[in-house]
């Protein structure tokens, strides 16, 4: 609930729309009972009288008339504001997240199995928007609506009213909640089968060459069809549980119709309720059950939201990976790097990743770091760009301990190259422009040709405007890996970190970049880090990574 | 930066086709769980009727309450009657749900079938180019998210096909204006819908791609934070990402605006019908109207009719209410049908290595020496002017090459130049587009080739259960004495014997984390007890440093001195123990 109340708390600015769209709930609602309640009233009035003379059939018929328009009305207004509402705050929450994010990237979002959280981070966005369409809105809408047809009911006989308001408080509150509790261990089953086979059917896709050659798939695939059958038996047994709740809660709406219609009869009979009355109120009762209807998928749904809001929260509010020291001193004018007794380790139980490890970086210098993968490599990037400190030993860039600096002003030292290459849903051009967006279209054309797009560019639909990414033109690994090394081009950072710059390439793209790698650095620090031969010309010095030391030390003679 | 394509109406357009493509494969799956869709509409409409049984008790007691001052013990009867409608009612309810969830448990199991089914025809090569966690999600929230498809919208769009045309065949005979009033204002409804523009079927989607939409353009910006950070351009971003959620809802507002008239026609028909009912049955009791049957409508009639006013609608509000049920499942079967249709584009390319081409008594020979005949001899390997093609690019070009039994070779080459695509055609994950690749003297196929050949890949799986499970993959029933014997040989033994319980010790996820050259070992453990003729090593050694290298050769050159072997490889090392060299460049043999 506590995780619940603080989205609440972050509504706030769309107020104005979600309340208006609670109240055009509620008068939509509100009429729909009130429309049935006054027919039956009418009609019953109608026949008693048995002539126009003795009653005046005008005023309750425009009434009648009048309720109709009203609740057509309502339903579309209430759809357009509660909608209007739910995009509103929806954008809000997505901003306040995105906000929260920025500190965490890229050092702690890279410690997350970063693609399946932020998946699972927008679609528990998105399931924020039952929050209020489902859960926060019938739910209010019941509360008032069953205040509001006690008190009208009172008017005609308290009896009714207490009887109608028990019944629709026990079908409101009591029915949900018990029911939710018996389904709890159903439910608590179903998620521990669930991630059961998750996890199985995820081993059986990446282990499929091996189960394949080894004539275990279909073994593998019994026992995940056992998971499954599991899985399917415990939810029927929930679903029994539910389809129990829906019917109960039914049966109470009519028993409440029952009571009340012998109440109402006794009272008939006995001449405090006249005929007309009596059917008021068993129209009203009847009507009332309306109010109820939609309350066991809102509890449903209470979980389903409640997950979502908690996970969102737990990574929001993470810790940065770097501590920020405030103020920062302004970047120095030089670009030598140097580590300085530098050990990490990514938690105390472990053994050094790096340990020890001191290097000086000259501005200009080019360098290689080999060793097989785990080994630290990509940590030693992350250190110098600061993306994470060190346990140990202190990074300086012209002589100034980089935690002093402000590290957003430090990343435009930086250029990198990784073998993921982030092509985001948009234009080329809008893709190259993340890098500088002054850049005018002389400047583009330069970074095309620099990375060996032209021929690319040149065959697509609409050249450099053509849409890449999600839904637009399939760009090969290749390609994007030229994107990536485009932008590098236009960024013009000193720095070059290249962290295993082309991996997955094929050879002839390989030697393409980096032959266009090493025309541009020049005049550049180049640290690269790989665990292939390949590219090893364009540096200078090869270092080895083992076993947290920077060990073997070779000047290449530019082979 | 980017400013997407906020155009939803485009947007949608594009989508339709595949829609409908999703909307039909649906429908065909429903065809599986005909009987118990049916049965659950059944219980709705047996609930409708109910509604109707009740409507009349109701307007029957009141009757005898309001006009006819009836003593209460005439009204035992149907009061008793009125309870046992709600308790029929209410078992309907109960019947629908249950029986309504029967219908999709089938169709899911069936389905998970086929994925897993799927996966294994598909091979390794195909999985190995997704990203398997959202290849994982599929046989789960995928598959999920088609339940209320089956077990609610189905049914429901069942039961509104029936039981409006039920009330109105009950109302003709007590009051036809009423009937007429039902008539005209249903089937208007959908009528109207149409006429406003898409109906609140489409006005679900919208909202449901709109959704989707920003979700999926949100998603790519957070998944691209660390490198608009580097840019920085994370704060602008940020402006951004705001600027286009007003964008997208002002534009989806206006499509949703038009749309959402649809549901607001369904409440005015259903509102106008009340009313229409009340003012017409009123002024008829009052005798103000003489048109129809008003002037002999009874108490009891007029509020019989009434109360069924709103019923007549209930189905088809309930199915506009379930209706994103069927939104939920087109999106889940794009992404279902996004994996079974890759089957047709396999035939085609796999074609002639899982379907026979050979006559029936070459195949029956095949059997049975699959089944009964062993092979004493050791199996040869032959590739016969093999050609593989992946769309544009030709990965591999008329090779030609022998293997005969017990030779000990390398397959070196660039990477790129086409050694693992070479390994997956001996292993049968993929068939060659042109020529033939024999093992044995047969065409080699994915089984026949599991028989022959034991093969340890880069990333060998590790999974869920014990290091002696894992070993024991190929052969569950293997003794303990061969296991220990191929943990030994192989040296997973070194680090088993290490562990508190030994090769009982839990790996895999949530297990004890193994280390490459730790999973190397294991793997090659599997392969020593499979002891087949044949074995593939495809780089054992990268990833090792030097030490654990020549450790892992020498229990190689021990492990396999009497069998076939090949070795993909580019390390020194490797190469100068084995005796032959075969070298792949850009997709030909060099010698």
């Amino acid at each position: 609930m506590k995780d619940l109340w603080f989205f609440f708390t972050l509504f706030k600015p769309q107020r104005f729309w979600l309340t208006s769209g609670l109240l055009l709930s509620l008068l939509t609602t509100v009429a729909g009972i009130a429309l049935l309640t006054l027919s039956g009233w009418f009609i019953s009035s109608c026949a008693i009288a048995g002539s126009v003379i003795t009653f005046n059939f005008m005023l309750p018929a425009a009434q009648i008339r009048a309720l109709a328009i009203i609740r057509t009305l309502g339903r579309y207004g209430e759809r357009v504001v509660t909608h209007e509402a739910t995009f509103r705050a929806l954008a809000d929450i997505r901003s306040w997240l995105f906000q929260q994010l920025i500190p965490l990237a890229p050092g702690r979002l890279s410690t997350l199995r970063s693609g399946d959280v932020l998946s699972r981070l927008t679609a528990d966005v998105d399931a924020l928007d039952a929050l209020y369409l489902r859960l926060v809105a019938p739910v209010s809408i019941a509360a008032f609506g069953m205040l509001g047809v006690a008190l009208f009911l009172g008017i005609y006989s308290w009896q009714i009213s207490l009887v109608t308001l028990v019944v629709l408080l026990i079908a409101a509150v009591w029915v949900p909640w018990l029911f939710n509790r018996l389904g709890q261990m159903h439910a608590e089953r179903l998620l521990v089968l669930s991630s059961n086979f998750r996890i199985r059917q995820l081993e059986l896709l990446q282990g499929l060459a091996d189960l394949l050659a080894y004539q275990a798939y279909e073994r593998f695939a019994d026992v995940l069809a056992e998971v499954s059958t599991r899985m399917i038996a415990t939810q029927r047994q929930n679903n029994r549980l539910t389809a129990i709740s829906s019917a109960l809660t039914l049966l109470l709406g009519q028993i409440a119709l029952l009571i009340a219609l012998t109440v109402a009869a006794l009272a008939v009979v006995e001449g405090s309720l006249t005929g007309a009355d009596a059917a008021l109120v068993i129209f009203c009762v009847l009507a009332a059950f309306e109010l109820v209807t939609p309350l066991p998928q809102a509890m449903q749904m209470l979980g389903k939201t409640q997950k979502a809001a908690q996970r969102i929260r737990q990574i929001a509010e993470m810790s940065p990976t770097v501590v920020q020291e405030n103020p920062w001193l302004d970047l120095p004018d030089g670009c030598d790097l140097r580590l300085d007794q530098v050990s990490f380790r990514y938690n105390p139980q472990q053994n050094w990743l790096l340990d020890n490890i001191s290097l000086d970086i000259p501005h200009g210098s080019k360098l290689a770091i080999v060793g097989p993968s785990g080994s630290g490599k990509t940590t030693l990037l992350h250190l110098l760009m600061r993306f994470i400190d060190p346990v140990l030993g202190d990074i300086q860039l012209a002589g100034q301990p980089i935690k002093q600096l402000d590290p957003d002003a430090l990343l435009t030292r930086f250029g990198v190259l990784s073998q993921r290459s982030q092509l985001f849903a948009a234009t080329i051009k809008e893709n190259l422009l993340i890098a500088k967006p002054d850049a005018n279209p002389l400047e583009l054309d330069a970074a095309i040709n620099a990375a060996g797009l032209q021929t690319f560019v040149q065959q697509l639909p609409d050249g450099i405007n053509t849409w890449v990414g999600e839904s637009g033109v399939k760009v090969s690994g290749g390609e994007a890996r030229r994107i990536a090394l485009a932008r590098l081009y236009l960024k013009n950072a000193p720095i070059l970190i290249l962290d295993e710059p082309t991996e997955g390439l094929d050879s002839h793209t390989e030697n393409e970049v980096f032959n266009a790698l090493a025309k541009f650095s020049v005049d550049k620090t180049v640290i690269m880090v790989t665990h292939r031969s390949a590219g090893l010309g364009l540096v200078d010095e090869i270092y080895q990574l083992q076993q947290g030391r920077l060990l073997t030390v070779t000047h290449s003679n530019n082979q | 930066m980017p400013t997407p394509d906020t155009d939803n109406q485009h947007f949608f357009a594009t989508n339709k086709a595949r829609e409908q493509a999703c909307a039909a494969w649906l429908k065909a799956q429903s065809k599986a769980a005909k009987k118990p869709i049916l049965i659950a509409a059944g219980a709705g409409i047996l609930n409708g009727l109910g509604v109707i049984a009740q409507a009349a008790l109701l307007s029957f007691i009141l009757q005898a309450l309001i006009i006819e001052h009836a003593s209460w013990q005439v009204l035992v009867k149907p009061g008793l009657l009125l309870l046992t409608v709600f308790i029929v009612r209410s078992l309907c309810v109960y019947w629908q749900q249950t029986v309504g969830f029967e219908a999709s448990a089938e169709i899911k199991s069936k389905l998970r079938q086929a994925l897993s089914t799927k996966f294994a025809a598909l091979g390794p090569a195909y999985s190995k180019h997704q990203q398997s966690g959202e290849l994982a999600t599929i046989p789960l929230e995928q598959v999920e998210a088609l339940e209320a498809y089956f077990s609610r919208y189905l049914p429901q769009q069942f039961i509104v096909s029936i039981l409006p045309l039920v009330m109105i065949a009950v109302v003709m005979p007590i009051n036809w204006v009423v009937g007429v009033i039902f008539l005209l204002t249903g089937p208007l409804v959908p009528v109207f819908m149409a006429l406003v523009g898409m109906g609140a079927a489409s006005a679900q989607r919208n909202q449901f791609l709109a959704m989707a939409r920003m979700g999926g353009y949100f998603q790519d910006r957070l998944q691209g934070l660390s490198t608009l950070k580097l840019f920085g351009q994370a704060w602008q971003e940020l402006d951004n990402i705001n600027r286009i959620a007003d964008d997208f809802r002002e534009k989806t507002m206006a499509v949703l605006r038009i749309a959402f008239l649809s549901s607001a026609v369904l409440e005015f028909f259903s509102a106008v019908a009340v009313a229409l009912v009340a003012v017409y049955v009123g002024l008829g009791l009052l005798g103000a109207i003489q048109f129809g049957p008003a002037q002999h409508i009874t108490l009891s009639e007029a509020l019989f009719v009434l109360l069924l006013a709103p019923e007549f609608f209930m189905p088809l509000r309930q199915l506009a209410i379930y209706y994103h049920d069927k939104a939920a499942a087109i999106a889940a079967a794009d992404a279902i049908l996004g994996i079974l249709e890759q089957n047709e584009v396999l035939v085609s390319r796999v074609g002639n290595a899982f379907l026979p081409t050979k006559s029936v008594q070459d195949k029956a020979r095949e059997q049975n020496c699959i089944t009964s005949m062993p092979f004493r001899a050791p199996p040869s390997i032959e590739f016969d002017q093999v050609d593989k093609i992946y769309g544009q690019r030709q990965v591999l070009t008329a090779i030609d090459l022998t293997i005969n039994a017990g030779e000990k070779i390398a397959l070196t080459g660039e990477s790129g130049a086409g050694k693992t695509t070479l390994i997956n055609l001996l292993l049968g994950f993929e068939a060659p587009t042109h020529g033939r690749v024999l093992l044995a003297g047969h065409q080699i196929t994915q089984e026949w080739a599991a028989q022959h050949i034991a093969w340890v890949g880069q990333n060998a799986g590790v999974f869920h259960g014990t290091l002696r499970d894992n070993i024991a993959i190929a052969s569950p029933g293997a003794s303990e004495q061969a296991i220990v014997n191929a943990a030994m040989a192989s040296g997973v033994a070194e680090f088993s014997e290490q562990l508190p319980e030994g090769l009982l010790t839990a790996v895999g996820e949530r297990g004890y984390g193994l280390s490459g050259g730790q999973i190397q070992r294991l793997a090659l453990a599997r392969a020593f007890l499979k002891n087949t003729d044949i074995i593939i090593l495809d780089e054992p050694t990268a990833n090792l440093d030097t030490g654990s290298k020549t450790l892992l050769l020498d229990t190689i050159d021990r492990l396999f001195k009497n069998k076939t072997l090949l070795i993909a490889s580019h390390d020194a090392a490797v190469i100068e123990r084995l005796s032959r060299q075969i070298v792949l460049q850009q997709g030909r043999l060099v010698s």
